[in-house]
């Protein structure tokens, strides 16, 4: 599902390692900056010096652009910070992938947007009042959940998340922590790769496999 | 000491020829690319654009067409006298020929160029394109498609829009306060304008909105990681869409009217 062969970079040298389909997996990185420079690997946005990268049997870095977005849409990345597009609404946030790569209307997601965000404990009126705002004043533990439920909207095979429950408070952690859980669980043969520097914040986190870096 | 530094002229030279294979490149991938609009994600970045770069522009173009009209007819006035046929050639080769096209594409940088590259570059600087990259969109389909289209539009329509309001603003000048007769120049103004003067102006018009689009979408995605490079990159979008619409403005006046 995902392997790295022998990547070399300013902060790796010669690291190499396999996460099998359907598993569960820490790895943890020795400081934030690693973290952010290994994660730049794996999703494709910084070439290693040497090595190769492979994320769901395909060789990352050879592939064309059109064949990368292909790969990445089965791939869903939630990062530290949310990854939101400051110039869209919470709602456009949401179904922009869905609707970009398989043309759903977004009025066809509201029920299952609405049923990721009461599994967040995020009610209905409140909801309704979210998705119309810009990302960019809404507090970092919201940012990461929209993030979140717009990377589950596209039932990907292969999760990868960024430090999800780093800085967030215990009740927060563990709401998004149950999330990720049951969402591994809904589908046979998916993969969820939990990547941080902080041990602590993913200790409750089930895994088959703890990686450390 | 050299007053001349060649080194530095050389280097300015070469930086252009990239700039210039840089915005070929982008405007050949944007002209091909123009399908995707069909995407409603997509065209709903083109249906923004539209509206920042045209709609929200009406009103300006508007009022700046008027004025123009008003001040050159008024000079023309006052060198013609009262003679309408001479009065509405003169108008026409002022506003249709050059200014109408020139000045709607000069609002359009000041009100959308610097816009739009600030708005690019602070994407790039916050990540959100490496975000759209791992959810698999290409942001320059995402982005930069829309955007070229939506600007190119909007400046061949305010442009003409902006010859509209400035021969009507003249010429409603002339029949109020100068008691010039308003049928007649009319009359002088239809017997002047030709089909081909307006295929010019509309020619000039598609060509400065790519232009304007290319040259500021491409300075926005050329910031790379330090938010200081966004004013920079801003300015250079501003002074690069200007000095390129004066030269394709005066190639395309020389190809068509000597």
């Amino acid at each position: 599902m995902i392997r790295l062969e022998n990547i070399a970079t300013e902060h790796f040298h010669a690291l190499s390692f396999e996460i099998k389909r359907g598993s569960e997996c820490k790895i943890i990185t020795r400081s934030e900056y690693e973290n952010r420079k290994l994660l730049n690997v794996i999703v494709g946005l910084e070439r290693p010096a040497s090595g190769r990268v492979f994320l769901l049997d395909k060789e990352t870095y050879a592939l064309s652009e059109k064949d990368s977005c292909r790969l990445f849409s089965r791939i869903g990345v939630v990062l530290k910070d949310g990854g939101l597009i400051s110039n869209l609404k919470v709602w456009e946030n949401i179904v922009l992938p869905v609707s970009y790569h398989t043309g759903k209307k977004p009025e066809d997601l509201e029920a299952k947007v609405k049923q990721r965000f009461n599994e967040a404990g995020i009610d209905v009126p409140y909801l309704k009042e979210l998705i119309g705002r810009l990302p960019g004043p809404l507090p970092v533990h919201e940012k990461r959940l929209i993030g979140l439920i717009r990377a589950m909207l596209m039932e990907p095979e292969l999760m990868i998340y960024d430090s999800l429950f780093e800085g967030l408070s215990p009740d927060m952690s563990d709401r998004l922590m149950q999330m990720t859980m049951n969402f591994h669980a809904e589908k046979q043969g998916r993969t969820s790769v939990y990547i941080t520097f902080d041990e602590q914040s993913i200790k409750n986190v089930r895994a088959d496999i703890i990686l450390r870096i | 000491m050299t007053i001349i530094n060649i080194r530095k002229i050389g280097e300015n030279i070469i930086n252009a020829f990239k700039y210039l294979e840089g915005y070929y490149t982008l405007l050949c991938y944007s002209v091909r690319n123009i399908p995707l609009l069909r995407s409603a994600p997509i065209r709903s970045v083109l249906h923004k654009q539209l509206y920042f770069t045209g709609i929200e522009a009406l009103s300006k173009v508007a009022a700046i067409g008027i004025l123009i009209g008003i001040v050159i007819i008024t000079q023309i006035v006052n060198l013609v006298g009262s003679n309408a046929v001479l009065t509405g050639k003169i108008l026409i080769w002022t506003v249709v020929r050059e200014l109408g096209p020139l000045l709607a594409a000069i609002i359009i940088i000041a009100r959308s160029g610097t816009a739009i590259s600030s708005e690019l570059g602070s994407m790039k600087v916050n990540r959100e394109t490496d975000s759209l990259r791992i959810m698999g969109i290409n942001p320059v389909d995402y982005l930069i498609v829309p955007r070229v289209a939506g600007i190119t539009v909007s400046v061949f329509i305010l442009a003409f829009y902006f010859q509209v309001m400035a021969i009507a603003g003249g010429l409603a000048f002339t029949s109020i306060f100068l008691d010039l007769s308003f049928s007649q120049h009319l009359k002088g103004i239809f017997s002047a304008l030709k089909l081909f003067e307006v295929l010019v102006s509309l020619l000039k018009s598609l060509v400065f909105g790519l232009l304007i689009s290319i040259v500021s979408c491409y300075q926005g995605f050329s910031v790379e990681a330090s938010i200081t490079e966004i004013p920079q990159a801003a300015t250079r979008a501003v002074m690069q869409s200007l000095f390129l619409v004066f030269i394709f403005d005066g190639i395309i006046t020389v190809i068509s009217f000597v």
